[in-house]
C-alpha cells in the first residue's frame, strides 16, 4: 500500500468492481481495490490459477468472456489491488481498518468509496445439515473451478433456482455422478418466466445449456421434491427426500432414501450487506430483490454522500446488472470529481439498461427461493446457527417468550454470536422471524454490525501501521 | 484413499502437507480446502457446544466451519489458504 489516503476505495472484485474500475482508471484519480481472495475476478470468475496448472475444459460463456475482458485489460498502473485483505471496521471520518495478508492492520482513508461485496448463499435448514458431506453449490463451484477438486464423486443437488442446474452441470462436465436434481418449487411457476428472460437472452441460452446437458445425460429433475433429512455416521451416507405440495410442505408417506456420497444445495442469493449497514448506509428489505439490499438511488449512491453501492449488494441480479451498476457507478463518482467528460450519453444508457436487469431480478426473485410453509416446517432437532450451535427448538421458545427481534434472539440464544457473526444464520432468522413470529414485512432491525467484522488476529492489531 | 482430484486439470507442481503427523499430496495453487477435501478429509472441525462433526459449508470464507489448525496457529480457514509445501495441518478429532 503506497498511500495512507486514496481518491476512491473499491471494496471487492467481481464483476461490479472490476466493472468500475475499467472505467475510473486513467483519470489521474488514486484508486485503491481491495479483495479478500487471493485472485480478482470474484465468484462468478473463478478459474484454475495459474500456478496450479491448466484445466483442458475450461470454456469461458459469453458473460464469462466480459469479465476475463475487464480482469485482463486493467490497467494495472492506474490502480493499486490489495489481495487477501479484508475490511474490518469502517468509521465516520471517511476511514476503513484491514487486515492484510492475516499479518497487519492498517488504517485508509478516501474521498469516495464503492461497496461492490456481491452475496453469498441462502440456506433453509434441514435436519442434519450440518453433516460433513452436505455443502452449498457455491462451494463446489469453487472446489471444481479453482482447485479442480471434486467435493464428492456421486452427488444430489437440491434447493430452489437456477444455480443449481449450473452447479450439476458442473458436476457432470467434471466427471462426478449426479444421481438426481431436487427443485423444491413446481415447473408452472417457470413458464411465466419467458416473456422476462425474453430480454435476457443471454442468460436464457446459458439456462438451455445446463439444463440441455443434464437432460441428456438422464439425470432425473424432480419438481415439487426437496430434502427432509442427511444422515449418517460422523459424515453423510444418505438423504431422505419428498414429494412437496404447491406451498412447499411435505407429502407424508412419499418419502426416499437415497445412498449418497454429498449433497449440493443452493436457495439462492443473499446480498453482502454488513459493511455499508456498518457504514450507516440505509437498508431496506425487498424480497423481490433477494431480501435485505443497500438502498441506492440512480446514481448508485447509497444514504450517505460518497458512499456507492453497485453488483448483488442493491439487489440479486447477476452479472450484467452487476457491470451495469459497477459502470453507472464509477460515472456518478466520475462527475464528483468533475472528471466524466463525455460519458453523460452512457449514462443514460446504463441506466435505462439497468431497468431491464431489475425486471429480470424481480421475476426471477419471486418464481425461487424459500416460502414460510418450509421454514415453518423444520424441526426442532434441527441446528440453525451452526457456529454456536442453536437449535430451531430454542428459538420457537424464545420466539414464544416475547425475543421477536433479531437482537433480542441474539441475546437470549446466542445464535448469530460465533464466528460467522451472523451471516449464515442472520438471513435464515429473518426469514424465520418472519414465517414462525407473523411478523409483516420484516418490521424489525436487523443483527447490528460492529468492528471486527471478521474475526481479526491479535498479532495483526499489535502490527498496525 | 480415493483421490477426488478432476482428471482434466494439467497440474505442475506436486508438494507434502501434514495432516494430524500423516503425509498427504497436495498440489501448489489448491486451496487448502480442496486439498483436504480431495484426500477425503470431509471433517474439519468440531462444533463448540454438541461436538459435532463438521466441514466446508461455504467455501468462500463466509461460515467459518472449516477451520483448522496451520502451523501451530489455530482456527484458520481452509478455505482462504493455498496449500503451502510442508504445512502441518491439525484437524480436531
Amino acid at each position: 500500500m503506497k498511500n495512507k489516503k486514496y481518491d476512491i476505495v473499491i471494496i471487492g472484485s467481481g464483476f461490479a468492481g472490476i466493472a468500475a474500475a475499467n472505467m475510473l482508471v486513467g483519470k489521474s484519480l488514486s484508486i485503491l481495490m481491495i479483495d479478500e481472495n487471493f485472485h480478482v475476478g470474484g465468484q462468478l470468475l473463478r478459474k484454475i490459477p495459474l500456478e496450479l496448472g491448466i484445466n483442458k475444459k475450461y470454456k469461458p460463456d459469453y458473460v464469462k468472456k466480459i469479465g476475463n475482458a475487464f480482469i485482463n485489460n486493467l490497467k494495472r498502473d492506474d490502480i493499486e489491488i490489495l489481495n487477501n485483505t479484508s475490511v474490518i471496521g469502517i468509521y465516520d471520518n471517511n476511514e476503513i481498518l484491514v487486515e492484510i495478508e492475516k499479518k497487519r492492520v492498517a488504517s485508509i482513508h478516501y474521498e469516495v468509496i464503492l461497496f461492490t461485496t456481491g452475496a453469498r448463499e441462502r440456506y433453509l435448514p434441514f435436519k442434519g445439515w450440518t453433516l460433513p458431506g452436505v455443502f452449498s453449490a457455491g462451494m463446489s463451484q469453487v472446489l471444481m473451478k479453482s482447485s479442480g477438486v471434486l467435493p464428492a464423486r456421486d452427488v444430489v443437488v437440491g434447493g430452489s433456482g437456477l444455480f443449481l442446474f449450473s452447479a450439476a452441470y458442473e458436476f457432470l462436465k467434471n466427471g462426478a455422478k449426479v444421481r438426481s436434481v431436487l427443485e423444491s418449487t413446481g415447473i408452472s411457476g417457470k413458464m411465466k418466466m419467458l416473456p422476462v428472460l425474453l430480454h435476457n437472452f443471454s442468460k436464457i441460452m446459458e439456462g438451455v445449456r445446463y439444463i440441455g446437458k443434464i437432460g441428456s445425460s438422464g439425470v432425473p429433475i424432480r419438481f415439487n421434491t426437496r430434502i427432509i433429512e442427511a444422515r449418517g455416521n460422523g459424515s453423510l451416507e444418505e438423504i431422505i427426500i419428498g414429494k412437496t405440495d404447491r406451498n412447499g410442505k411435505i407429502i407424508t408417506g412419499k418419502e426416499k432414501i437415497i445412498k449418497i456420497g454429498g449433497f449440493a444445495y443452493s436457495y439462492g442469493f443473499v446480498p453482502n450487506i454488513e459493511l455499508p449497514n456498518l457504514a450507516g448506509c440505509k437498508v431496506s428489505y425487498k424480497k423481490e430483490l433477494g431480501g435485505w439490499v443497500v438502498d441506492v438511488n440512480e446514481n448508485m449512491e447509497t444514504s450517505i454522500s460518497g458512499v456507492f453501492c453497485a453488483g448483488e449488494v442493491t439487489g440479486v441480479g447477476g452479472a450484467l446488472k452487476s457491470v451495469n451498476e459497477g459502470e453507472t457507478a464509477s460515472i456518478s463518482i466520475l462527475e464528483r470529481f468533475d472528471k466524466n467528460g463525455s460519458l453523460h450519453g452512457k449514462k443514460k444508457q446504463l441506466l435505462k439498461d439497468r431497468k431491464h436487469h431489475l425486471n429480470f431480478a424481480k421475476y426471477f426473485n419471486s418464481l425461487y427461493g424459500i416460502r414460510d410453509e418450509e421454514i415453518s416446517e423444520i424441526p426442532d432437532d434441527t441446528i440453525i446457527c451452526r457456529c454456536e450451535d442453536v437449535k430451531m427448538g430454542d428459538i420457537r421458545e424464545a420466539i414464544s417468550n416475547g425475543f421477536i427481534s433479531p437482537g433480542a434472539l441474539k441475546t437470549s440464544v446466542r445464535a448469530g454470536m460465533g464466528n460467522c457473526q451472523g451471516r449464515t444464520c442472520g438471513p435464515i432468522i429473518y426469514d424465520l422471524l418472519g414465517a414462525v413470529s407473523g411478523i409483516e414485512g420484516r418490521n424489525f432491525t436487523l443483527f447490528s454490525n460492529r468492528p471486527p467484522l471478521k474475526p481479526v488476529k491479535i498479532g495483526s492489531l499489535i502490527n498496525r501501521s | 484413499m480415493e483421490d477426488l482430484r478432476i482428471n482434466s486439470v494439467e497440474r505442475k507442481e506436486k508438494v507434502t502437507i501434514i495432516v494430524n503427523g500423516k503425509e498427504v499430496i497436495a498440489y501448489i495453487g489448491e486451496t487448502l480446502l480442496a486439498a483436504l477435501i480431495a484426500s477425503g478429509y470431509k471433517q474439519l472441525k468440531k462444533s463448540p457446544v454438541l461436538k459435532e462433526n463438521r466441514g466446508g459449508l461455504c467455501g468462500m470464507g463466509v461460515c467459518y466451519e472449516c477451520l483448522v489448525t496451520i502451523d501451530g496457529e489455530k482456527n484458520v480457514r481452509a478455505c482462504m489458504e493455498d496449500v503451502r509445501a510442508g504445512m502441518e495441518i491439525g484437524i480436531e478429532e
